[in-house]
């Protein structure tokens, strides 16, 4: 990982660009500006993101946008793809109702 | 909370995971299979096309039918195979969380396989999200297993296998591809898969890329535009189509999640987010072990080598093989596998321009840049001769590891030889009988049969047809070149079905004499 405060000195400040209200995560409508933005203010990580704006925290549990997520964060930290860190993985990996996590193969008594 | 038992557990009912099951179960471990599909098979239940490779790899068999006989050979050998099952948890202690229909169920294994292969990439522009907007699995999903048109005006992005094969499903589905378009300078995807869609009058449009779909609440047009060496557009270039789908075949990423959750070493490579692996599979968590596209995209004739590999080191690594056996078995495989990875589409030739075949000859260009290969190219290949009787013609023009037509021919007529990424050559002084095996079992519909002078002035081209309506005898159309252009007026002579063809039946066209060397598709008038 890098120095936040050397890195947001080294990009220089957040300029709006013209595809900024395009949705990048369909799920929980998070725009491609709404990442940039973020990142201006220092979230470097997919798992930082992820909590901030909740891109990829939808249905498809980022299938769809991780790897542009990822692509955004790197052009914008003008690092390889690469070297953007991960998102963590945990269960459950696909969404879960609560009420079958709740129940974990027994009955459950409402 | 109760927790059942096996001796491997497999994660995925692709060919990789049904593979490596089967290879166990073979040398008696318990095993078990979970799939979150309703079908097993992985991708290949949605294949209707004839693979690639060689007969051990189950070459000209259609991807679905491979499916159905590695699902066979599991249950053959008491490979437990549940469907519907998603994997939702992954522990290093080899423990499995699977939720079952509405219920969720732990499974402990001595050995956890994950098999789960790939997700499909996305590409953002304008309107992405608008409905038409499809990937090429989801195409894929409608057509061949719903049997639902995914639209009626396709434009396809992507130029790899994925975008190719999918545009030539699309119109046998009877759906129009308007164009194909590929950021990318080059076709990714193999030669013989894109003539096949270039010949149907598909234009290509490489090094070109969407700028926009348009509509309000549905796709109802593309623009695509031509992308310059800062992958920018080039203002000017921008080019639209009426469309009502657009289909995006943009790559795939492997789906190593619940091989991160078990803490398994991973790395990020340009191919995507994968397992730190060994040869056989094994993981840095002693035990958990990685198969086919999950561990890095391939094809699903190296998957199920893979997964047989993994199989048996997980046999061995439980006592149930030794270590002289494995390393037997072992050696038999990497010899497949290795017979694979050859050639021009080979790992180590990735984004790399091939610009001569093994055999010294110039790659075509125009298939690389169009989609087909022009024809002052086509007579410097090797499956292209002049005779006077029937005889085949063979555009097969890259090194890639496949050979059935080479078995196909009763009568010797053409020989790839041992390695079998070389190009096939049609052997002069071996007599053809125009039985038309070649052109059935050719997994790139890349065979023609030629016949000079049927009647004065005219002879007959014999080409293998996948579509529906079947022409009949007698019906007058149209011959298309190798780009898709008419080339002449024609009338066609025979139309044979045979169960030997496997579905592709073959049509043979009269076309005048100078003709039988561009005459290469059939259209109606
Ligand atoms: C259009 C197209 C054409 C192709 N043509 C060819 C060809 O001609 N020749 C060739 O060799 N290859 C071809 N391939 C490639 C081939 O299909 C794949 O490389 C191969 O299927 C990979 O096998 P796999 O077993 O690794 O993964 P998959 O086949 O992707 O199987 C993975 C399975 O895991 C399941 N799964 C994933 N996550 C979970 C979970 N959490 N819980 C439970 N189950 C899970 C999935 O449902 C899936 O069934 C083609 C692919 C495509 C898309
Ligand atoms: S038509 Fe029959 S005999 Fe002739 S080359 Fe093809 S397989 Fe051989
Ligand atoms: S000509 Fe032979 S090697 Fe080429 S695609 Fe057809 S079957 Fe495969």
């Amino acid at each position: 990982m890098f120095d936040i405060q050397e890195k947001l000195k080294e990009i220089g400040p957040y300029i709006e660009e013209a595809d900024d209200d395009l949705l990048v995560c369909r799920c929980e409508e998070v725009t491609k500006g709404e990442i940039r933005r973020a990142l201006h203010q220092g979230i470097f990580t997919i798992e930082e993101m992820r909590r901030y704006l909740r891109s990829g925290m939808g249905l498809c549990q980022g299938q769809t946008c991780g790897k542009l997520v990822k692509g955004i964060i790197a052009k914008e930290l003008h690092v390889s793809p690469v070297d953007v860190y991960p998102a963590s993985s945990r269960a459950p990996m696909r969404p879960t109702e609560m009420r079958i996590l709740a129940e974990d193969g027994g009955v459950c008594h409402e | 909370m109760k927790i059942e038992r096996y001796d491997m557990i497999v994660v995925g009912a692709g060919p990789a995971g049904l593979s490596a099951a089967i290879e166990a179960a073979k040398q008696g471990l318990k095993t078990i299979v979970f799939d979150e599909n309703e079908r097993p098979g992985g991708q290949l239940f949605k294949q209707i096309h004839k693979f690639f490779g060689s007969k051990e790899h189950k070459a000209k068999v259609r991807g679905f039918k491979i499916g159905e006989e590695l699902l066979e050979e599991a249950h053959r050998y008491g490979v437990e195979v549940i469907l519907n099952a998603t994997v939702i948890g992954l522990y290093p202690q080899k423990e499995v969380t699977v939720k079952i229909g509405e219920e969720l169920r732990h499974y402990k294994g001595d050995a956890v396989l994950v098999a789960t292969g790939a997700s499909e990439n996305m590409v953002n522009f304008e309107g992405w999200t608008l409905p038409g907007v499809i990937g090429a699995g989801a195409a894929q999903t409608m057509m061949n297993l719903h049997h639902i048109k995914p639209g009626k005006k396709v434009l396809m992005l992507g130029s790899g296998n994925v975008g190719l094969v999918v545009s030539f499903q699309l119109m046998q589905a009877g759906c129009e591809v308007v164009a194909l378009a590929d950021a990318a300078p080059r076709v990714g995807g193999y030669g013989v898969h894109a003539a096949k869609v270039a010949r149907c009058g598909v234009p290509f449009y490489l090094s070109h890329t969407i700028v926009k779909a348009e509509g309000t609440d549905h796709v109802t047009g593309v623009v695509i535009g031509q992308v310059g060496a800062d992958w920018n557009i080039i203002p000017g270039t921008e080019k639209h189509f009426d469309v009502d789908t657009i289909c995006l075949a943009v790559g795939l990423s492997p789906m190593a999640q619940l091989l991160k959750q078990a803490e398994v070493q991973m790395a990020d490579t340009k191919g995507g987010y994968v397992p730190v692996c060994t040869k056989d599979g094994a993981t840095s968590v002693p035990g958990i072990y990685a198969a086919g596209d999950v561990s890095g995209i391939e094809e699903a004739s190296s998957a199920m080598i893979e997964g047989r590999m993994s199989g048996a080191a997980i046999a061995c690594y439980l006592g149930y093989m030794s270590e002289g056996e494995k390393n037997a078995r072992m050696k038999e495989l990497e010899a497949q596998l290795d017979t694979l990875r050859q050639g021009m589409f080979a790992p180590k030739n990735r984004g790399k321009l091939v610009e001569k075949t093994d055999e010294g000859i110039a790659v075509s260009m125009n298939l690389l840049e169009n989609g087909f290969v022009a024809d002052d190219e086509i007579e410097r290949y090797p499956g292209v001769t002049h005779q006077k009787g029937i005889h085949p013609v063979i555009e097969c023009t890259q090194n890639i590891p496949c050979n059935p037509c080479q078995d196909a021919c009763p009568k010797g007529c053409i020989r790839i030889g041992k390695n079998i990424t070389s190009l096939p050559a049609v052997e002069g002084k071996k007599e053809c009988v125009g039985c038309g095996m070649c052109v059935a079992s050719c997994s790139g519909q890349a065979i023609f049969l030629v016949k000079e002078d049927v009647e004065p002035g005219f002879g007959e081209v014999t080409l293998p047809y996948e579509f529906l309506p079947v022409p009949e005898v007698g019906e007058r159309g149209l011959a298309l070149g190798r780009d898709g252009r008419e080339v002449c007026s024609c009338e066609v002579t025979k139309v044979s079905k045979a169960p030997a063809f496997d579905y592709t039946n073959l049509l043979t066209i009269k076309v005048p004499n100078e003709m039988l060397m561009t005459a290469r598709f059939y259209k109606k008038a």
